[in-house]
């Protein structure tokens, strides 16, 4: 190094300061939010198979409105308690059909008002199997939907039940018929609009850069209020303490569900720009006792098709611990299949507590002891052993099984651990090729959803669980009109009684905000949908310039 | 005493190898003496009550977020590690040995075959061809992940040996024996294999640095060694999740794979030495 | 010569189609269905899943999954990558950017101090200076990538905050700020994944080039032109490190498929949007067209620079010409 070079360094250097300050100067009305998936195609109807995903919903409820939201008490049966959105009220004309009158103010971003016709389109496109095959049976309860006018639609129902405006208004969400009509189904996947969506919400499309983030700007002509923050920066990182990384720098304002342990979320909260907001979460993560044999499905499982001993593993365990070391107060033990985020769930019973003696008895009753004397339970020589899958992208459940795994040893349990990549996984657990499945499941706001995994033709029924009992019970709450609450609550109690599962944890789910930000509400069915409302306090309140 | 035994002795005198050395000797001392004098790495005392504590006079590397002691996990991962690199080491050495002598060797198609095979191998990466082989198993006993890793790392050895088998070949003494009628098999194991140990031995040494840092590589991925034994990349995955509130958990392991795989590269490099000296 | 490149070429050829066909089998031997993985929770009707498996062509079987895989390829076309649903060239050129630049950086980074230091302890072999370059060098190389990684992204990035502890820049700059202030931006965010890399990997090619330069100082021309007065530098640079060089185009040649495949860790832990990530992503998913897209580019490149960097060693030494 010469010393002429002296003066180009110090130029060098005072350019890379100017710029670190122009960049540290963070405008006052905007958010940063970093998430975990990369929404990659935020538009509704369209997101089929991967693109199903939590990120793509989340941008996508900026961008496009519902007719009416879910209310705050996430009821989804009956017609009360939702919000008008793009439907300005409805009403209903009969058992089987509902009248929805759109508001005429609701302006699609390019200026084209939203007529019936959207609402049509949108409906047509979702309705068909060969195009959206999961959004066609969601709503296939749909007989026909017609428009009245520009601004009146008629939706009839095949039959009368309880959640006909949830399935009217939850699944599918208006497009712009004008921009789409004459594009093939299949050819949107490729068109221009994806590059650049255009939609009816309170946010419209910037820029995306692959990879990094999508940017949105307020619309201020918004007809339901201007929202309070002009910019929206949606950042994706894979990894969960990348995000930590970039909330913990000042690089990000707002974060989706803090990724446990509990040091973390203490961390977190200890943070002095940074507020938590907890929210109840539509996650569940049970210990799915496989009841046929592993690679036989004809034959029982040779231990866990026994009734008291899944009771008995369910009693060894100490599910408060669990809870407690790796969420702390941020997750609770379920009561049957049901996440917080399920209605039915408040007060419908309290979890078993640990009970030692009672499994011991009850595998004892079921002759399982330790004849050999080598620290684990056997009968007929076979020793109670059993593998625990489960996938290595959880760090939840990474954590949990290890807990999990002594807490069975201390009872002469023997439980080898298999950790999985996701896919493979998935294989394991969908094949019945399992012993205990770590299984992890998001839910949906309406019960209807344990169809799915609790009845015994259920189509993620994977561990031959059955009882025709709890299949009436079901069958019941659905097609009733009235109030179903003591009935779901019966399931959930009959669930317990089975024991087809270890309900594990139930975790609330915990976002990080920067102070700044005012009138803050997190929607627990999804996330963002509420940041609209959102207000940001005065610039240069307490924020940590620079990186 | 052969030049092999000299080599290894030069080594031994070499600042590089004693410290190497040193290091080595010590952690399978630790490593053997764990038991009696550690608490079980296995023993999860109190989850709620004493994960995650920093570093003190009863715990002196801290405790994990499972409460597990972490000065013993640390030196219980040294088993599994150098258990893994030095059996893996050994195959694939043994693997990449012989592939070389025939290659170089027996000549002709042989040798193309084998070579292209090998160049094709090379073309991938070594991580993820044990990804997808490992994705078959559902828990991989110890010896089957010895066995991947180690047939997955003897191209480049293969290739080392040949080219040292195409020097040699041409040797007097090799050409003396043809001469004299040796059949094949007792001029490669007699003759041409311990000429070529040398570079082998080296091979060998800085391969177990490789192997520590693939396997650590693969236990963070989750693969590999499954809980509870404790391996030092499936420490460090542990520790990912607590690094901003408990760094300790991630800075002893990395520093104990730091450690090992330093010390066999000087172990390595000064061996290189002593078996080459014009290359020092 | 004419003869030469033409074999050469065909030999490059033939391990390319080797590797991938390798690939291609141990993709569809490992157990893991990419359909299956994208019916997340909700239940894929049998019609859904056999519709779904037909537009990715995974219902075939595998020989002619194969040739259409290998018909794609000579057109250009690399197909969709079942998780993104868009075409896996696409996904590429996104990506391909930030790869290039951390890559590069590293590639640059090493090949210029990597030589310089390399040289320099060979000419002060078992100095101080060059002992203790060995032994730092030595160290950086015995890290895993992923540990480092981690270590600088928590102290410098959040305890210290010198530096942005992720991604590839800032937001918020907005596209129409001031080039230099992007430009700036985005070499902040590129120092710690580029730094974690380079301390990894700058031990290999020192001690590359030093092995390489000791070798030429033996040499007798070396001896001569010393005692014929020639200044040292000039005996250094000129004459020794013009042969000492050759190893070093090799091993740059090895090294480019690093550009492209990147360390995967390095991308993880700095969310940085490169191809590697993409890549593990994709082996994680099953995504075949995507994972066989990131291989072909970086066997390609490997084959590719492994004959450039053959014939550029032959035009620079005519004795490998006339071997």
């Amino acid at each position: 190094m010469t010393r002429s070079a002296t003066s180009p360094t110090a130029l060098l250097l005072l350019a890379f300061l100017t710029a670190a300050q122009a960049s540290a100067q963070r405008p006052a009305s905007s958010i940063v939010i970093v998430t975990g998936g990369e929404p990659s195609m935020p538009i509704p109807t369209l997101m089929e198979g991967a693109q199903n995903q939590v990120a793509n919903f989340e941008v996508a409820d900026h961008l496009f409105l519902r007719l009416a939201n879910l209310g705050p008490g996430l009821i989804t049966a009956g017609d009360r308690g939702f919000v008008p959105m793009l439907a300005r009220s409805w009403s209903r004309r009969d058992s089987v059909t509902l009248v929805f009158e759109l508001d005429p103010r609701a302006r699609w971003h390019d200026g084209a008002p939203v007529t019936a016709r959207d609402v049509l389109f949108a409906f047509a496109r979702a309705r068909d199997p060969a195009i959206a095959p999961k959004l066609a049976t969601l709503t296939q309860h749909i007989a026909a939907v017609e428009a009245d006018g520009d601004h009146r639609v008629v939706i009839r129902f095949t039959h009368p039940y309880a959640e006909q405006l949830y399935d009217a208004t939850w699944h599918v969400a208006p497009l712009p018929a004008h921009l789409l009509a004459q594009l093939p189904p299949d050819g949107l996947a490729r068109s221009s609009f994806l590059e650049h969506p255009i939609g009816n919400g309170p946010y419209r499309w910037v820029r995306r850069v692959p990879g990094e983030f999508i940017e949105l700007a307020a619309d201020t002509t918004f007809f339901l209020g201007r929202p309070g923050i002009n910019r929206v920066i949606i950042r994706s990182a894979a990894d969960a303490d990348a995000r930590l990384n970039l909330l913990l720098s000042g690089q990000a304002d707002a974060m989706d569900n803090v990724p446990p342990p509990l040091s973390n979320l203490q961390r977190v909260a200890a943070d002095p720009d940074v507020r938590l907001v907890t929210v109840p979460s539509p996650t569940l993560g049970f210990l799915l006792f496989n009841q046929r044999a592993r690679r036989d499905s004809t034959r029982p499982h040779p231990v866990l098709a026994d009734a008291d001993v899944r009771r008995a593993l369910v009693l060894a365990l100490d599910r408060q611990v669990l809870v407690r070391a790796v969420l702390g107060e941020y997750g609770e033990v379920p009561f049957g299949p049901a996440s917080p985020l399920l209605w039915i769930g408040h007060g419908a019973g309290t979890p078993l507590r640990q009970d030692r003696a009672a499994a011991t008895r009850l595998l004892a009753a079921r002759g399982w002891a330790d004849h050999d004397r080598d620290g684990v339970l056997d009968r007929h020589g076979v020793p109670l052993a059993l593998t625990l899958n489960y996938p290595g992208t959880s760090a939840i459940r990474r954590t949990m099984a290890q807990l999990i795994q002594e807490q069975y040893r201390q009872l002469g349990i023997r439980v080898d651990l298999a950790q999985f990549e996701f896919p493979v996984y998935l294989e394991r657990r969908d094949g019945g090729d399992f012993d205990i499945d770590f299984s992890s499941t998001t839910q949906d706001p309406s019960p209807s959803g344990l169809t799915q995994s609790w009845t015994c033709a259920g189509g993620l029924n994977r561990a031959h669980y059955c009882d025709p009992a709890v299949d009436s019970l079901i069958t019941r709450a659905i097609a009733s009109q009235g109030d179903t609450r003591t009935v779901w609550r019966r399931v959930l109690q009959r669930i317990e009684q089975d024991a087809p599962a270890a309900f594990i944890y139930a975790p609330t789910y915990v976002f990080a905000v920067n102070r700044r930000y005012r009138d803050v509400t997190i929607r627990p069915e999804s996330s963002w949908i509420s940041l609209w409302r959102w207000s940001v306090g005065p610039a240069g309140s307490p924020q940590t310039a620079g990186y | 005493m052969s030049p092999l035994g000299a080599a290894i002795r030069a080594a031994a005198r070499d600042p590089r190898g004693r410290a190497g050395l040193g290091f080595l000797g010590l952690l399978l001392l630790l490593a053997l003496l764990a038991p009696a004098v550690l608490p079980d790495p296995a023993a999860q005392p109190d989850p709620l009550g004493a994960s995650n504590l920093a570093p003190s006079l009863l715990h002196p590397f801290g405790t994990d977020p499972l409460s597990r002691d972490l000065l013993s996990r640390v030196v219980t991962g040294a088993r599994v590690s150098l258990g893994v690199a030095l059996l893996a080491v050994a195959l694939s050495i043994t693997l990449g040995a012989l592939v070389g002598v025939a290659a170089g060797y027996l000549g002709g198609a042989v040798d193309t075959a084998l070579m292209r095979l090998v160049d094709g191998a090379l073309a991938i990466p070594r991580l993820f061809l044990l990804l997808l082989v490992l994705a078959v198993w559902e828990r991989v006993p110890v010896l089957t992940l010895v066995v991947f890793i180690g047939a997955t790392g003897w191209f480049g050895t293969s290739r080392l040996v040949r080219a040292e088998v195409l020097r040699i070949r041409e040797e007097s003494f090799i050409r003396a024996a043809e001469a004299l009628g040796a059949p094949r098999r007792r001029i490669i194991f007699r003759h041409l294999l311990p000429n070529a140990l040398g570079p082998l031995l080296v091979a060998a040494t800085l391969g177990v640095g490789d192997v520590i840092l693939v396997e650590a590589g693969l236990s963070f991925l989750g693969l590999g060694v499954q809980p509870p034994t404790p391996s030092w990349g499936g420490m460090i995955l542990d520790a990912k999740s607590v690094l901003v509130t408990a760094p300790w958990n991630a800075i002893f392991p990395g520093l104990a794979i730091l450690g090992t795989v330093l010390s066999a590269n000087l172990v390595g490099d000064a061996l290189r030495d002593a078996v080459d000296p014009g290359s020092a | 010569m004419g003869l030469w490149l033409a074999r050469r070429a065909v030999q490059a050829i033939i391990t390319f189609v080797l590797a991938l066909t390798l690939l291609f089998v141990l993709m569809r031997l490992a157990p893991g269905d990419p359909v299956q993985r994208l019916e997340g929770e909700r239940p894929m009707s049998p019609q859904e899943i056999a519709r779904l498996r037909q537009r990715f062509g995974v219902d075939q079987p595998i020989g002619r999954q194969y040739q259409l895989f290998l018909g794609g390829v000579a057109r250009g076309d690399l197909g969709t990558s079942i998780e993104y649903n868009r075409p896996v060239t696409t996904l590429l050129r996104e990506r391909l950017p930030a790869t290039i630049l951390l890559g590069g950086t590293v590639i640059l980074v090493n090949f210029t101090l990597g030589i310089w230091l390399g040289v320099r302890q060979a000419r002060r072999r078992g100095s101080g200076e060059d002992r203790l370059l060995t032994a730092v060098s030595l160290a950086g190389h015995a890290m895993p990538s992923f540990w480092l990684a981690l270590i600088l992204a928590w102290l410098v990035g959040v305890r210290l905050r010198w530096l942005p502890s992720a991604g590839l820049s800032d937001p918020l700059l907005g596209a129409d700020a001031p080039l230099l202030a992007r430009a700036m931006d985005v070499a902040a965010h590129l120092v710690l994944p580029a730094l974690t890399l380079i301390l990894v990997t700058l031990a290999g090619t020192m001690r590359f080039q030093r092995g390489a330069m000791l070798e030429v100082l033996r040499l007798p021309y070396i001896v001569t032109a010393r005692a014929k007065g020639v200044p040292e530098m000039r005996v250094t640079w000129r004459h020794a490190w013009r042969n000492a060089v050759f190893p070093m185009v090799t091993l740059l040649a090895l090294w480019l498929p690093l550009l492209v495949t990147g360390s995967v860790f390095v991308e993880a832990v700095f969310a940085w949007p490169g191809l590697g990530s993409l890549a593990a992503a994709a082996a994680g998913n099953r995504d075949y067209p995507l994972l066989m897209g990131v291989a072909i580019l970086a066997g390609g490149l490997l084959v590719g620079s492994s004959m450039v960097a053959d014939l550029a060693y032959a035009a620079l030494d005519p004795r490998v010409r006339l071997a």
